[in-house]
């Protein structure tokens, strides 16, 4: 009897595209005076986007949106330590990312990294999550780990599940090991940035 | 998530939460075992009591913990060690019920999709995704350890995933991974190889092996001798060394004398005289001929045990 390819191979390759196609629309380009690019997450359709503080150095960084748009954006917070930073460019109908309870994720899940690898934009990468926790070697935590291929250019793009909610924020490479910050760790972030910026305001 | 929701899910997703119920399934027996200086390395629980290793992770004899799926940490001993197979057994000090769910190896092919399933520091369960990226018959380590399939992976070894669980899309333990015995890639050692040498190891403490009690060097042997003696192979193994009272010292052997067959077949590296040591070679006499002052001697040596000292 001939071998048979079972339908579930088929109907991956479509699947997967598809969410990335989604989390595609989602993730945006940033480009900072002189320096190489990097990538953010439309994390509000008001215009607030979520990066690392690595990318985003300058008080108005340039962030291009995955049609083609582009907008000079403020830096309304940032966290060097925990290398966040948060964004807002003027616009009201963006298509903001699903976040998912990063708590919820298990060892052994498909994750999609979505970003621009050596400039190369929207590029994407599978790969699968290995633990959550501190890395070897590597400064603050706690980080998600998984095992995909990202290079300079990923930092601030979408760590998604398979069903293409975020579950963490691109950051670094260590050794064959992708950590990425944990999306609970960016809403809090962000809930504490914007809160203190309406009380300034 | 339930498996009857799947029909819902994509098809990605579903995956995903299969390969990570896997991990899930197989992680109950895989443990972290503290037996070298700052990383912690992985183990399997094979049965109640005995967790297998990568035999070159084990680097201290004494003082060994492992670390249990509930969180436990239990002393253990060394039962028994090979370092021709890579793999080592440790006894718990509590034995515990409860076993590893293990899997043939026969069925994996090319191209299978398989998981690596270690333990890392702070008792976290650890996973890498890749396939098979090699797969044949019997082979023989570097080190002369016999192993039933060779299974090469592509996937990533973390550190501390030598002695990782390859686990197949069920959650199946098929095998154990090593990176210390094909240059730091990743390699299974199958169930079939894990439960042969940890039964020996459990009986004996080591693996027994032939022992001839030479050292040699392969050399080209000269055209013109070659046709005059009608011999096959291009190459044969000069002794350089023979141990005082050894099987070959007993035969007669000296050194400079050039090794060209054993037991009725060519020998041109040392990978034929490896397979001459299986343990079912030890106490037969076999036949030998040594090219010495250009001519054939044969000679009969009988295989003993490899002696302790050198295991």
């Amino acid at each position: 009897m001939a071998p048979r390819i079972s339908s579930i191979a088929s109907r991956l390759a479509p699947d997967a595209a598809a969410v990335v196609d989604r989390l595609r629309r989602s993730t945006v380009e940033i480009r900072d005076a002189g320096r190489g690019s990097g990538c953010g997450v439309i994390w509000a359709s008001d215009g607030v986007i979520v990066t690392n503080a690595h990318v985003a150095r300058s008080r108005q960084p340039t962030v291009l949106l995955s049609g083609g748009r582009k907008f000079e954006a403020n830096l309304l917070a940032q966290d060097a330590e925990r290398d966040l930073a948060v964004l807002r460019v003027a616009a009201r109908d963006l298509l903001p990312i699903t976040i998912r309870d990063s708590s919820t994720i298990r060892a052994g899940e498909l994750v999609l990294a979505v970003g621009s690898p050596w400039g190369l934009s929207g590029s994407a990468a599978l790969g699968i999550i290995h633990g959550l926790g501190w890395s070897d070697g590597v400064r603050g935590g706690p980080w998600l780990q998984a095992s995909v291929r990202l290079a300079p250019g990923n930092s601030g793009g979408p760590l998604a599940g398979a069903d293409g909610r975020l579950v963490g924020l691109n950051a670094m490479v260590a050794g064959e090991m992708g950590l990425a910050i944990p999306s609970n760790e960016i809403e809090r972030f962000i809930s504490q940035a914007l809160r203190g910026r309406r009380e300034a305001a | 998530m339930e498996t009857s929701s799947q029909g819902t899910l994509g098809t990605l997703a579903a995956l995903s939460h299969d390969l990570a119920t896997a991990v899930e399934r197989a992680g109950r027996s895989v443990v972290a075992i503290d037996a070298r200086p700052r990383v912690p390395t992985s183990g399997i629980l094979l049965k109640p009591g005995l967790v297998v290793a990568a035999d070159h992770t084990i680097r201290r004899e004494e003082e060994i913990t492992v670390t249990l799926e509930d969180g436990r940490t239990v002393p253990a001993k060394i039962a028994g060690r090979d370092a021709s197979t890579d793999l080592a057994l440790l006894k718990l000090e509590e034995p515990r019920t409860g076993a590893a769910e293990i899997v043939g190896t026969a069925d994996l092919q090319v191209g299978h999709l398989v998981l690596a399933v270690g333990r890392t520091k702070g008792n976290h369960l650890g996973a890498s995704l890749g396939i098979v990226s090699s797969a044949a018959g019997e082979w023989r380590t570097w080190r002369g350890g016999r192993i039933d399939r060779f299974i090469r992976l592509d996937l990533s070894i973390f550190i501390g995933f030598s002695g990782s669980a390859l686990v197949n899309a069920a959650g199946g333990i098929a095998g154990i991974n090593t990176t210390g015995l094909a240059r730091g890639l990743g390699i299974t050692i199958p169930a079939s190889t894990v439960s042969r040498v940890a039964d020996e190891l459990a009986a004996k403490g080591h693996i027994a092996r032939g022992y001839l009690g030479i050292a040699t060097q392969s050399v080209l042997l000269p055209e013109r001798l070659r046709a005059k003696l009608n011999l096959a192979g291009q190459t044969g193994l000069i002794l350089v060394t023979i141990e005082p009272d050894g099987p070959a010292d007993k035969a007669g052997m000296m050194i400079g004398d050039i090794l060209v067959s054993l037991d009725g077949a060519p020998a041109n590296d040392i990978s034929d005289v490896q397979a001459k040591l299986g343990a079912e070679f030890i106490g037969r006499d076999i036949a030998a001929s040594v090219l010495r002052g250009g001519a054939l001697v044969p000679l009969t040596l009988r295989i003993s045990e490899r002696p302790s000292r050198i295991r």
